[in-house]
């Protein structure tokens, strides 16, 4: 089969898959998939969730379990997003040796519950002394934090209002309640539900929301001439978060799904492509050789189809702890079955076609005919087997992934629903954190079976409707 | 001679059970062998506690030493690796698992076929009910379907077939857990029974009502596989000559469709039936850890968390046992229904 031949079949191939609308759709949605993977980094907050997913550090200013954006599109009350906030006036003044920075930034609150924490992030040099205030829109202007920074060549300074100024939230809520009516311990109020409420009786217990403009001011005093604070941002962990919010240990469920997008392509496609192409070989070499190979062969063959799959595979990876690539060879181990059968009656027929017995004629070898004119014939086929072993793949390595054995490198989707699992996501109603992760599952499932399913259309045109 | 083809179907079967056990004994020696090591050691150590106080330090080593010896010659570990597999796998053929680590049945014994027995009929319980429901849904859709192939019904739900093909039941099993029991909250979200459970005719109820949600779940994901599955079956069927010479002679449709292409679709659809719930037991059998259902597949789950390895083992052999019983009961039937299958080639 030459090249121009391969061709040509192609065009004839798409030609009538073309015809085929759903098999058109999932190609479509296969593209999409292919094309997340490498947009990847413009399109979630948190690009290094694949590498990062199980450190905590990563994730520490998101809020725990909070629910998507989206959901205050439905909801009465409307909860503070999470937001990074960068844009900033920033003045300097010179006091002698000391330098004095400013920086304001401005915070639109337009919401009714107030965002879980603050955190001020910055890079300082030298030894610096950060102090942080908020004016509120009702003018008045709260001094939160005061943090000294002992000298150093330069290190990350993380500020968080919702620890760092229980006091200070205090004090200042406190003076408008009746020092009658019960007060709440200092250890549980939650300073932020007190700065962004009305300064009025009631504050610590039952806050009413004040909505407007913020402004969040950082003072600092840099003592020498090097001493900096460099990159400074606000990162507010939100009542919601994210197109699909975060689980119960901060991370964020889209980052996580989409970095799960290219684990599941890699392990469907190359289990399945692994797979069929040993299925077919085995299924033609065992046609054409015939007789005691042929037998021995097909015991062999018999002797996989007997292995419950799952089962097996759930307890080599209890045993061996596999990472994902030994996975996948695993999976490869047993899939190959899938397609001996219905290839091995396929190749007995081809066998005796006349173009073969006057290739042997000709002298050609075994291997010869096997791979230049029996298996050309095959590949519509085995694509088409392979679309629909892809699904397959997937869901078995979510299943065992969702066991908790699954490679703790990488992140997929399996893993993102074991956790769910284990965090109480079922129980606790956390739908967020259960839906998309299978929801991907099943829709790589459709795209391939999509996929599958039309070009077994084109082959088996006995099922075709009327 | 069908008694004969059962008999070579049931020898070959098991032919081929015992060369798998034997495969996994050897695959997974290392992992048995370190758990039994560690069970002697636990045993001897009880013995020694009990043991008389007065011995000297010399004595107690030698008798810890002779004890160890004593019984590691008992569990052959004294022997060379080959005959070590050899007995084992001896062992698993005449069921005996061996003791279970820490997981107990609910008598209490820690025998691991005790453990295994007691799950095994919930399993096949549950799977069963499922299947039946959705061969019984299937029919009725996958006929419609082939009736009117092409049409609106016909396209719509080959469309469901295809968008369910990927979906892990499972997962489908957690949104009807948060949905039916958390957020309605008219279905118990796991187990067999009730806690305690109720007596006489209460009881079956009880079961029925644990027992709606997994069954719910199964067919849901499935039904629209088999409904895909007898359309394509019986459209095949439907295309055949003695349907037209049937139409022909002006037999109505509805017993060209039942008394003609169901007849020949009957050893397809049984196949189809068995091959589904075969692949449950292969393929979606932890699905049960998700409702808390007491079987095998369940069982995976608290033996991995628990690393019992003896259950995890005892429950691998098991399952393949009864998915090859299954594999054979499936050719019997076929060769039954079908009587060309056991003539069997060359005779």
């Amino acid at each position: 089969m030459k090249w121009i031949d391969i061709k040509a079949g192609f065009r004839d191939f798409w030609d009538e898959f073309k015809r085929v609308r759903f098999g058109l759709f999932g190609l479509i949605l296969l593209f999409i998939f292919i094309l997340t993977v490498f947009i990847n980094p413009y399109i979630v907050p948190f690009p290094e969730a694949s590498s990062r997913w199980r450190d905590i550090t990563y994730w520490e200013d998101n809020p725990v379990s909070a629910p998507p954006v989206w959901v205050n599109w439905f909801s009465s009350t409307k909860r503070a997003p999470s937001l990074i906030l960068k844009e900033h006036d920033f003045s300097e003044e010179k006091m002698g040796k000391i330098k004095l920075a400013r920086a304001v930034f401005e915070y639109e609150y337009p919401y009714d519950l107030p965002p879980l924490d603050v955190i001020f992030h910055g890079y300082a040099k030298g030894s610096p002394v950060i102090m942080l205030s908020i004016e509120r829109p009702d003018g008045q202007i709260v001094e939160l934090v005061r943090r000294p920074i002992s000298k150093s060549d330069g290190k990350d300074v993380r500020v968080s209002i919702g620890k760092d100024s229980r006091i200070e939230s205090y004090n200042f809520g406190v003076k408008y309640e009746k020092p009658e009516s019960n007060r709440i311990e200092r250890e549980m109020v939650k300073p932020t539900s007190i700065l962004f409420s009305e300064a009025k009786e009631g504050i610590l217990v039952h806050p009413a929301p004040l909505k407007g403009v913020y402004k969040l001011i950082i003072e600092i005093i840099l003592p020498a001439e090097n001493d900096a604070v460099e990159d400074i941002y606000f990162t507010f962990s939100g009542g919601v978060s994210g197109w699909l919010g975060t689980d119960s240990s901060k991370r964020d469920i889209w980052s996580g799904v989409v970095a799960g997008v290219k684990w599941a392509l890699l392990i469907g496609l190359l289990t399945a492509f692994t797979a069929v192409s040993i299925g077919v070989i085995y299924g033609v070499i065992s046609a054409y050789l015939g007789g005691w190979k042929d037998s021995l062969m097909q015991r062999i063959f018999e002797l996989f189809i007997g292995v419950p799959l799952l089962p097996v595979l759930i307890v080599m990876s209890a045993i061996f702890k596999p990472n994902i690539w030994i996975m996948i060879l695993m999976m490869s181990c047993f899939f190959w079955v899938g397609p001996v059968k219905t290839v091995r009656s396929m190749g007995l027929q081809i066998k005796e076609e006349t173009y073969i017995e006057a290739a042997r004629a000709f002298g050609a070898s075994s291997s010869r005919i096997i791979f230049k004119h029996m298996i050309p014939l095959l590949i519509p086929y085995s694509f088409a087997s392979m679309a629909l072993y892809v699904p397959s793949a997937i869901v078995y390595e979510a299943s065992i992934s969702l066991l908790g054995l699954g490679d703790s490198t990488i992140v997929t989707w399996g893993q993102i629903l074991h956790d769910a699992l284990t965090g109480g996501a079922v129980i606790n109603g956390l739908w967020w954190w259960v839906i998309p992760p299978g929801l991907f599952i099943a829709l790589m499932g459709m795209t391939f079976a999509f996929i599958g399913f039309a070009m077994d259309k084109i082959l088996h045109p006995k099922l075709r409707t009327r | 001679m069908y008694w004969k083809y059962c008999i070579r179907r049931i020898i070959y079967g098991f032919a081929i059970f015992v060369v798998l056990i034997f495969i996994f004994s050897a695959l997974f020696n290392t992992t048995m062998e370190s758990t039994l090591r560690s069970q002697i050691e636990e045993e001897i150590r009880g013995e020694t506690l009990k043991l008389d106080t007065r011995m000297t330090p010399e004595e107690l080593i030698r008798y810890i030493a002779e004890r160890r010896e004593f019984k590691q010659h008992l569990y052959h570990l004294d022997k060379p690796i080959w005959s070590r597999i050899v007995w084992r796998a001896i062992n698993v053929l005449s069921l005996d698992f061996g003791k279970a680590t820490i997981m107990r049945s609910s008598s209490g014994e820690a025998d691991v076929w005790t453990i295994i027995a007691e799950c095994l009929p919930r399993t096949v319980l549950l799977f069963t009910t499922a299947i039946f429901i959705n061969i019984i849904l299937g029919l009725w859709l996958g006929l419609k379907k082939a009736q009117k192939a092409g049409g609106l019904m016909d396209k719509t739900t080959s469309i469901g077939t295809m968008v369910v093909y990927g979906m892990p039941s499972w997962w489908l099993g957690m949104l009807v857990i948060m949905f039916f029991a958390y957020t309605i909250g008219i279905f118990p979200s796991g187990g067999l029974h009730s806690i305690p459970p109720p007596t006489g005719f209460a009881y079956y109820t009880d079961l029925l009502r644990h027992m709606a949600l997994p069954v719910l779940t199964l067919v849901l994901i499935g039904f629209w596989g088999s409904a895909f599955l007898i359309r394509n079956i019986v459209l095949g069927i439907l295309q055949e000559d003695y349907i037209m010479a049937a139409r022909t002679r002006g037999i109505p449709e509805r017993k060209v469709l039942y008394g003609h292409a169901m007849r020949t679709a009957a050893p397809p659809i049984v196949t189809m039936a068995l091959l589904s719930l075969l692949a449950s037991v292969g393929g979606n059998i932890i699905f049960e850890g998700i409702f808390s259902w007491p079987g095998l597949g369940n069982l995976y789950w608290i033996s991995i968390e628990q690393n019992d390895i003896p259950v995890l083992m005892g429950n691998l052999f098991v399952t393949t046992a009864l998915y090859i019983g299954g594999l054979v009961i499936l050719d019997l039937i076929y060769g039954f229904l079908d009587p060309r299958i056991k003539v069997g080639g060359k005779q």
